[in-house]
């Protein structure tokens, strides 16, 4: 799974979700891709899960690849627990995605698999998420 | 490559609510420079340019510019990332018979072998053209194409008059041995292990007679 090697601070605020996405909003590597619609935390167990059910669709075929990072952890305070005492402990991995964002690339198979494949990884994220192909050649 | 003819207008007020108030009347706002001119703001229609914008590195023939007609490419081009209208387009003049640089995309035309895997590393090489003859694409026949073969920027044959700008050393694709199934069976087995992901079993998994475990064989 996707997890930093080493991070600056162990617990950070939680990522804002507003505006749309400033970059990465066009398939540049693959010929085709899956992108966001709606904002959302996708945790690395969402990414390793999608990548998974989109190689196992594509069997021998393709190559996937993953634009986006969980570099940011969330933070959760045990159950039960009185409020107070500072912050609970780092919980998840997250990639902050907002809409327009190209999340994952695929290339090297016929267009029917690849939208096969990205339908499957796309129930696998937490958005409403669509394909894309690749413009201009 | 053909020119296509566009009718622009001068802008004349500028901002987020001019822009807004353009794009709502179905046009676009742009900006023409180049060739030491000052820049010139103008509105583009939206369909039109939005036709015209399908083809790499179009050369538009702008009618109604201050100071005459002229030849432009788009040389950075806004789109809204979901919707994917046009927000705003700059375009660079140029003349006839200049050499400019463009990005032009590279297309892999043909089949590889069963065995092997293509990995194209540049979708678009950077070239040195005629501005009225600017290549649409490089095309690469990869058919047959054996694993471990490549192609390098250097390989890749232009049409007459352009020359390549980028380094012909740059890998432009080469063809990997495809991973054995149980290559990526044991792959992802071990991922979904390390995620903690229980794999659902396959309709034949499901529908296989269950065997009888040893507690069952011995009740018998």
């Amino acid at each position: 799974m996707l997890i930093p090697r080493k991070v600056k601070h162990r617990k950070q605020h939680r990522p804002r979700r507003g505006g749309m996405a400033k970059g990465g909003t066009w398939v540049n590597f693959g010929e085709f891709g899956i992108q966001a619609l709606e904002p959302a935390w996708v945790t690395n167990r969402q990414i390793e899960a999608a990548r998974i059910a989109m190689t196992r669709h594509i069997r021998r075929g393709g190559k996937v690849w993953i634009n986006i990072f969980p570099d940011v952890p969330l933070t959760k305070k045990p159950a039960e627990t009185r409020m107070g005492s500072g912050k609970g402990s780092p919980e998840w991995w997250v990639a902050n995605v907002k809409p327009g964002r190209v999340l994952f690339e695929l290339s090297g198979v016929p267009e029917p698999i690849a939208r096969e494949a990205m339908r499957r990884a796309i129930h696998k994220l937490p958005m409403k998420c669509r394909f894309v192909t690749r413009e201009g050649g | 490559m053909s020119e296509v003819r566009i009718a622009v207008e001068p802008r004349t007020e500028f901002g987020k609510g001019a822009a807004r108030r353009t794009r709502r009347s179905g046009r676009v706002p742009g900006v023409v420079y180049g060739h030491g001119t000052p820049p010139r703001h103008v509105s583009l229609p939206g369909h039109d340019l939005m036709l015209a914008l399908k083809t790499p590195n179009v050369l538009l023939r702008l009618e109604g510019l201050e100071g005459g007609n002229s030849l432009a490419l788009p040389k950075a081009v806004q789109r809204d990332p979901i919707k994917g209208f046009l927000e705003h387009v700059d375009l660079l003049v140029v003349r006839r018979g200049e050499k400019v640089v463009v990005e032009v995309p590279v297309q892999a035309d043909g089949e590889i072998v069963r065995d092997g895997m293509l990995d194209q590393q540049l979708i678009r090489v950077e070239v040195e053209a005629e501005a009225t003859r600017i290549p649409e694409a490089i095309e690469v026949d990869i058919e047959g194409m054996e694993v471990g073969a490549s192609v390098h920027a250097g390989d890749l044959k232009l049409p007459g008059g352009a020359t390549l700008v980028t380094d012909p050393e740059a890998l432009v694709l080469h063809v990997l041995p495809r991973p054995t199934a149980e290559q990526i069976e044991a792959e992802l087995a071990e991922a979904e292990e390390a995620a903690g992901i229980e794999r659902p079993p396959t309709v034949e998994e499901a529908e296989a007679p269950e065997e009888p475990s040893e507690e069952e064989e011995k009740a018998d």
